[in-house]
């Protein structure tokens, strides 16, 4: 049975994944223009006849027709090759890698902040519930939840760099810097995205605390004289954490592209800046390596969330 | 066939052709001090991405300004004059103009310890004439002895030293055409030690520059904030950065009452013209009524709004900017009555709908300037619709086909237009470019038989009165319309020096640039 809610969910996720090439494919073929146009200045296009403009794009294979460009695309993707740039040619892995790496680093730095926090944070609110520890975590979480990210670290720039410069107001570490040191050179990169993310799941585990807090389980510990201490983190936190798990895994892999607001405010070098760079310069092979990724994130997130239920609820495994 | 002088040549107006390099330049009472880093933030980053094998090649480099790491032939001053580089003499070598010796400084190493000879010059302008569309018209190089290369071209053209300023046209050491310039090896002031692609390059100082006792910053950053220019001058408030290069007209009016901070402008950075197509059941056809949409517009308005008065200029026109020698203020001014005068004439007496002016924002101040411009044309009777397009795409979406025959029009459209010597401004203006709005008949051919008749015209002051002949054709005719223009902005700290800025974004020449010591 277990096996078998493994495989299916294995198949749907290369289904989704199929879809997903076919319809990031199909999206990037709607952008007018093409790269040539993007590289070459008005004033550089008014000292080429149009033959040679015509003849440029031939030699960068911008003239075949979409089925043709279709049928590589989805050939290189089954063999997991992003293909080449088509300006310059190069391996188009090795124009995201880095970019990706810094991205999940982003993520995963800003995870590992912001769930302690948000744990103690929605526990708090949970266990003392209407009382003003409640209302200060709600209040803080509603407001940093509805505040926009840029809003978030314009604030912070508007603070901590320039009224009393103690951080960078952007990033200007080497993209293929070794993770500590761009970590250590954008704290408020990742505090904005700590902010917003501290909000979001205190608030979902705060109501996962509290439903599991009211539940008949929770109150026969309780009659049984169990200390509250225990029952709250022995008890209740294994049960309330299983529902906010998917939304949580879902939150860390929508990081990753939807940080691309906060790289670019901060010049972070991530994915979501390489991707706004590769969609301003039609470099399509990018901008769909990008998209693959991302969404493969997404469903590795889901696919791990799911399996992770699997493997802790068996009443899940029917 | 008049046979030229070679002195007559250089003492007419292409003396400056034999002088050398502008002497680096000195504040009155400050001496310039040595050392320290420069960080600069780039907001015009270059067009063609870069990746991790071509990161430092001169077409790659995060910056378009060339001159930090290479050395051309040739640089086009702040007054838009071409000055010698690492050239010391430049000539035709016939009359023709289609063939030109360059002789090269003698003693100019390279980042590797080279000295620069023809062969590297011949190799360079191998690569360029394949790739870079301002030097398509080199049809080979030769050297001819150490330090001297002969340069062939496809046609004659008096102004070719310009060409070899483009920021495209560095000197890079001798190499097959798919690998030269990929080391960043040059001869300029500083040389590449990191370079991130499209976001960052690092340099120090070269200390064995020919331009002795130059460059005076150790260290030189530049990093690419295109589209950020928020984040960017956040950067320079902090103190992350010491500069912020290109900034827009608005953001200069702002940090002009900074006491922090120094505004460095330069006339002349770039304007828009509005191509008018002139295909079949185009109003445009009709020379009255483009006559009449130029007398109409409020040129002085256009500047004053969108520029704040004192960081734009009145256009003519043509591609000429304010700045250039040879730009000939167009006549008459702004004229209502005349505009609604031409358009009764022409068969309008109450008014005309000109249709829709495409516009798309290329740069911040595109949708207030053509606002302003909408406004104006009112007064005499013009009715004109504004519609946004994005940037992407929107070459094809304006131009059209080439053969109106096919009928794919271009369009009533406007975009944003660089600073170029006449040879290169001039000629965009042709029948087979679109901005012309395929222009045709009499009164181009004349225009086009002047423009070839400047091109083999060896004196500066007679090009000059060719030019003024052309833009006299441009105002009876008005093929085009080229309202206004901005300059160029960039704001620095106040302990920055000798940090100039240029016409053509591109050529500012970091081996002046030094800071002040601060407490």
């Amino acid at each position: 049975m277990l096996f078998g809610a493994i495989l299916r969910r294995l198949l749907l996720s290369g289904l989704t994944m199929l879809l997903l090439s076919c319809f990031v494919f199909l999206a990037t073929e709607v952008l007018p223009g093409d790269a040539l146009d993007m590289t070459l200045t008005a004033d550089e296009l008014s000292a080429m006849p149009p033959e040679a403009l015509e003849q440029k794009r031939r030699e960068l294979g911008l003239d075949r027709p979409a089925v043709e460009r279709l049928g590589i695309f989805l050939g290189d993707m089954a063999r997991l090759d992003f293909g080449t740039t088509v300006i310059t040619g190069a391996p188009v892995a090795d124009i995201v890698w880095y970019p990706f790496r810094n991205s999940l680093a982003l993520a995963g730095a800003t995870l590992a902040i912001a769930l302690p926090l948000a744990l103690v944070l929605g526990i708090a609110a949970a266990v003392w519930r209407g009382r003003a520890a409640d209302g200060a975590v709600s209040t803080a979480a509603i407001v940093g939840y509805s505040i926009p990210e840029f809003v978030i670290g314009t604030v912070l720039v508007m603070l901590f760099s320039v009224a009393w410069p103690i951080f960078p107001a952007t990033v200007t570490a080497n993209t293929r810097a070794p993770l500590s040191e761009l970590l250590a050179a954008a704290p408020l990169a990742v505090a904005t995205v700590v902010i917003g993310s501290v909000a979001y799941l205190t608030r979902i585990l705060r109501a996962g605390m509290i439903e599991t807090l009211a539940s008949d389980a929770m109150e026969r510990l309780r009659l049984a004289g169990i200390p509250k201490a225990r029952i709250v983190l022995v008890h209740a936190l294994p049960a309330a954490i299983l529902p906010a798990l998917t939304a949580a895994a879902l939150y860390a892999a929508a990081l990753v592209s939807g940080i691309v607001v906060v790289e670019l405010l901060f010049a972070y070098p991530g994915i979501g800046q390489e991707m706004v760079r590769a969609v301003t310069m039609r470099e399509t092979p990018v901008i769909q390596a990008i998209a693959i990724l991302a969404a493969a994130v997404v469903v590795a997130a889901n696919l791990a969330a799911d399996l992770s239920m699997l493997a802790l609820d068996p009443r899940r495994r029917g | 066939m008049v046979r030229l002088s070679r002195r007559s040549l250089l003492a007419t107006g292409s003396a400056a052709l034999a002088l050398p390099l502008v002497p680096r330049f000195a504040f009155a009472e400050e001496t310039p001090v040595r050392g320290g880093t420069l960080a600069i933030a780039q907001l015009s980053a270059n067009r063609r991405s870069a990746d991790a094998t071509n990161s430092r090649h001169p077409y790659y480099i995060v910056d378009a300004n060339t001159r930090a790491q290479w050395n051309c032939l040739t640089w086009v001053d702040e007054n838009l004059q071409v000055q010698l580089e690492v050239a010391t003499k430049i000539e035709p070598a016939d009359s023709t103009l289609a063939v030109w010796d360059v002789t090269i400084r003698e003693g100019v190493s390279f980042h590797n310890g080279k000295e620069m000879d023809s062969a590297d010059v011949a190799a360079s302008f191998d690569y360029h004439r394949q790739n870079a569309p301002f030097a398509r018209q080199i049809t080979r190089i030769e050297p001819v002895s150490k330090y001297v290369a002969r340069f062939f071209l496809d046609a004659g053209n008096s102004e070719f030293p310009y060409i070899l300023a483009e920021y495209n046209s560095v000197i890079m050491p001798a190499a097959p055409v798919e690998t030269i310039g990929m080391d960043g090896i040059g001869s300029g002031p500083f040389r590449i030690v990191e370079s991130d692609p499209n976001r960052s390059l690092i340099m120090e100082r070269f200390e064995s520059y020919w331009d002795q006792g130059t460059p005076y910053l150790d260290r030189l950053e530049v990093y690419n904030r295109e589209g950020q220019q928020e984040a960017a001058l956040n950067g320079l408030r902090s103190g992350q950065f010491d500069a912020v290069l290109n900034i827009d007209a608005r953001a200069a009016v702002q940090l002009s009452s900074d006491p922090d901070f120094d505004i460095e402008t330069k006339q002349g950075g770039y304007s828009f013209v509005i191509q008018l197509p002139k295909h079949p059941g185009s109003p445009f056809e009709d020379k009255r009524v483009r006559q009449a949409f130029a007398y109409a517009i409020d040129r002085e308005a256009i500047v004053r709004v969108a520029y704040g008065g004192k960081y734009g200029w009145v256009g003519n026109d043509s591609h000429l900017m304010a700045v250039d020698p040879n730009f000939v203020p167009r006549p008459g001014g702004r004229d209502v009555a005349k505009a609604k005068a031409l358009l009764a004439e022409a068969g309008h007496p109450n008014g005309i709908d000109l249709g829709t002016l495409y516009w798309s924002p290329q740069l911040p101040e595109a949708g207030i300037y053509f606002q302003v411009l909408q406004q104006s044309v009112k007064e005499a009777g013009i009715t004109l619709t504004l519609e946004e397009r994005p940037n992407d795409g929107y070459i094809q979406f304006r131009s059209g086909e080439a053969d109106l025959s096919k009928g794919k029009y271009h369009k009533l459209a406007m975009t944003a237009v660089g600073n170029r010597n006449p040879g290169i401004s001039l000629f965009r203006m042709r029948h087979a470019y679109v901005e012309s709005g395929h222009w045709q008949g009499e009164a181009h051919d004349r225009y086009m038989a002047l423009y070839q008749k400047a091109m083999v015209e060896p004196e500066a002051g007679k090009r000059k009165a060719i030019y003024a002949d052309m833009q006299q054709i441009l105002f009876e005719e008005v093929p085009a319309i080229l309202p206004a223009g901005g300059d160029t902005f960039l704001v620095k700290r106040k302990s920055v020096r000798a940090m100039t800025y240029h016409p053509q974004i591109w050529s500012v020449r970091y081996e002046r640039i030094w800071k002040q010591a601060t407490a």
